[in-house]
């Protein structure tokens, strides 16, 4: 065997591959054609764009300088690769009021102004897709959402429930600062001094606020839609 | 071939001599540089992995959070130690098969340099909170092109020495080096301006990711692994190579199925749905490519039990080819979609897998290699017997944790992860015990290569024994088990028709 037969091989081996799994895939998902709404089946028309508020690109920049993808995954999946939709408050809530059961598989679209979906490698803790959802409706369904999310970002055994998390302290991204006048509205509510506050920094608020973001449970055009028919309309 | 093109004994030993003595300062700078990566890797592993079982471990400085030492160690592990490694033995093996000196040792140093400058930058990026994110490629986005451009000034010249080879046999450990020349610049080139410069889909920018992961294991360190091992196995043992359809079978196949692999870990993401099937597929059949060189490697180095018992540099490839065996097990028992990857898809056994990829086999089979070839550029003889014996066993029981954790941690945490009706803290808890496993592993680690950094130092230091007989695990004065000089190099009982 010649070295360029050798060359053409090796090239021919990887390369087939390589298209296959990688070069048109890439392309096919991203020139991905919008979904059009059905006024039959949707009750609307136009197109499915899933909105979504917050910092969601300077904050999803913090979620990776600081490796949350190591141990929390971004992803609900379907019952024939795991049972993530089981859980009761994974895919959505399984009980939320009007809405119902909101539980859904994680869908193309949830990624949306994000530049690498931050699929995860381990569950060391618990998945984030609905995160936002989680800490609004269930943790802090008496109190502000963002309070409970720093406080647990500064000390995640600080809740007694809470007690056996693995989650490191992120006390790096809070300063201490002197109280003038009123404390501060996003102040965490221990730590600090008679004269002194804990107050997030530019990260912790970014972070916050993508976490706050990821509500990966709203309802879905019919043809995304994979859950059980509903029994009554 | 025929048989005057074989060269004169002591011609061919003076050859040797000089193509040594061409790559000595490239050779040893790789190696220790490598080292002293590893060993800054493994301290990283340590602080990381305690931090998974006592998080308040360290946690008041930002730059000792978990998020960034581990991917800080991981990739210490892989572009400063692996890569590193990786060009050492290439840049040799590559020479000696070839029979050419080395003529450009001035740019690879150079290169090297640059390559260790932004090996550097790199950790202190992800230390300092500017990593990008993504698995294996969290160095801040200026360094790749650095790398990429130190590798090929590093590694062309290989490619240009083979090109350049006296005609006739090529040995299968150039097929290996070659192969891995070739495909690493394209995978690394492919996942950097996919994911970098061109970003596409979110979700497919994961998928990607994963399969450069895989790729990076497979095609890049298991190729220059196996291409060490198939020369260290019948150079030491001074037997031929067990079979050549048996290694073109373990070289092809690895080539067509390698490839495809890496996006399981996608399963139940959205991506196209055929995409984590080929990648569970492929994973799967590693294991044909894996079992062929393994039984090949080891049948060859098994004729002769002496020098396996007698031979650091055969002890090592060995416990790293059984690991290869394992590790081609581990991807067929953890990857069946619809039994164990939805199990092992977010558990620890990832990890433990990478570990055992990278370590238990290609760590080990460099380590072979250094063994064979630091007393042969420096012209000195290794120092002590049992500062190689400590590195072998310490060695041996971290990485047999690691196995331990790879096999059944990720199983039990996954089965822990599907059991719904139970709060969450339940799987979370049940991955402690291995946890501790996987830091206890990381101190014998970190024990048994205080020993080999020791001993590569005094090396380096040119401060070896002066001798003619090599420093072997048994204390016989009986003959040389490294066998006479030049029986697998392009002549001699190992030249059987390869083509």
């Amino acid at each position: 065997m010649s070295l360029r037969t050798f060359i053409l091989g090796l090239s021919a081996s990887f390369g087939i591959a390589w298209l296959a799994v990688i070069v048109v895939p890439y392309f096919k998902m991203r020139d991905m054609a919008p979904i059009q709404l059905s006024e039959e089946t949707d009750g609307t028309t136009g197109i499915f764009y899933p909105k979504r508020t917050g910092r969601v690109a300077d904050g999803a920049l913090v979620y990776a300088e600081n490796g949350c993808y190591l141990c929390h995954t971004q992803v609900v999946r379907p019952t024939y690769a795991g049972n993530d939709l089981y859980r009761p408050d994974w895919g959505g809530l399984k009980d939320d009021g009007d809405r119902g059961d909101t539980r859904r598989e994680t869908n193309a679209f949830d990624f949306t102004y994000e530049k690498f979906a931050q699929i995860g490698v381990s569950r060391l803790g618990p998945d984030l897709s609905n995160i936002g959802r989680r800490v609004e409706s269930i943790y802090a369904s008496k109190g502000d959402p963002a309070t409970w999310l720093y406080a647990h970002l500064y000390n995640p055994r600080y809740r007694p429930e809470l007690r056996a998390s693995m989650c490191p302290s992120y006390r790096f991204m809070f300063e201490e600062k002197q109280i003038k006048g009123r404390r501060s509205l996003d102040a965490l509510p221990f730590g600090g001094s008679e004269t002194t506050e804990l107050v997030p920094t530019s990260d912790a608020k970014a972070l916050i606020s993508y976490l706050l973001s990821l509500k990966k449970d709203q309802a879905v055009p019919a043809v995304l839609n994979f859950g059980p028919a509903k029994k009554d309309g | 071939m025929s048989s005057d093109s074989i060269p004169h004994p002591t011609q061919d030993a003076l050859l040797r001599a000089s193509i040594d003595r061409s790559l000595r300062h490239p050779v040893m700078f790789f190696m220790t540089s490598g080292a002293a990566w590893l060993a800054v890797s493994i301290i990283l592993g340590i602080i990381s992995s305690a931090k998974v079982h006592s998080p308040g471990f360290l946690d008041q400085c930002a730059w000792l959070t978990y998020g960034r030492t581990f991917p800080a160690h991981i990739n210490a592990l892989v572009y400063g130690w692996g890569f590193q490694a990786a060009f050492a033995v290439i840049i040799w093996l590559m020479a000696r098969l070839s029979r050419q000196e080395c003529r450009s040792a001035g740019i690879i140093l150079t290169a090297g340099h640059i390559w260790n400058l932004a090996v550097s930058l790199g950790v202190i990026g992800i230390l300092s909170g500017n990593g990008t994110g993504m698995p294996w490629m969290e160095f801040p986005s200026f360094t790749w092109p650095v790398l990429l451009a130190s590798y090929f000034a590093i590694v062309v010249w290989s490619f240009i020495q083979f090109r350049v080879r006296p005609e006739g046999h090529v040995y299968i450990s150039q097929w290996y080096i070659l192969a891995a020349i070739v495909w690493f610049p394209w995978i690394f080139l492919t996942a950097n301006l996919l994911l970098n410069c061109f970003p596409g889909h979110p979700v497919m920018g994961a998928g990607i990711n994963a399969w450069y992961k895989s790729s990076l294991i497979f095609l890049f360190f298991t190729p220059v692994g196996l291409g060490a091992a198939y020369y260290l196995a019948p150079k030491v043992s001074g037997r031929p190579i067990h079979s050549y359809s048996l290694a073109k079978l373990g070289f092809w196949s690895l080539a067509i199925i390698a490839p495809w692999a890496g996006m399981q870990k996608l399963i139940g993401a959205p991506v196209p749905y055929f995409l984590p099937y080929v990648g569970a597929a492929a994973t799967v059949l590693i294991f044909i490519p894996a079992a062929c060189a393994g039984a090949n490697i080891l049948r060859t180095a098994f004729f002769s039990k002496e020098a396996v018992a007698e031979s650091p540099s055969l002890r090592f490839s060995i416990a790293g080819v059984i690991s290869l065996v394992v590790m081609g097990a581990a991807a067929l028992l953890l990857n069946l979609p619809g039994s164990t990857l939805k199990l092992t898809q977010f558990s620890i056994s990832g990890y433990g897998f990478e570990l055992l990829a990278l370590y238990a086999f290609f760590s080990f089979v460099m380590f072979g290699a250094i063994y064979f070839i630091v007393p042969r550029v420096t012209r000195r003889e290794w120092l002590s017997r049992r500062l190689i014996t400590m590195h072998f066993f310490f060695s041996i029981y971290g990485i047999m944790a690691v196995a331990m954790v790879a096999l059944f941690g990720g199983l039990q945490q996954g089965m822990a992860q599907e059991s719904w009706q139970l709060p969450w803290i339940n799987a979370a808890i049940s991955t402690r015990p291995y946890a501790w496993a996987a830091t206890i592993a990381w101190c014998f680690i970190l024990f048994s290569n205080v020993f080999f950094f020791i001993h590569l130092t005094l090396m380096w230091l040119r401060l070896g024994r002066r001798s003619s007989h090599p420093t072997l695990l048994v204390s016989s004065h009986g003959s040389s088990p490294h066998g006479s000089e030049g029986d697998i190099d392009n002549t001699g009982s190992g030249h059987a028709a390869a083509h």
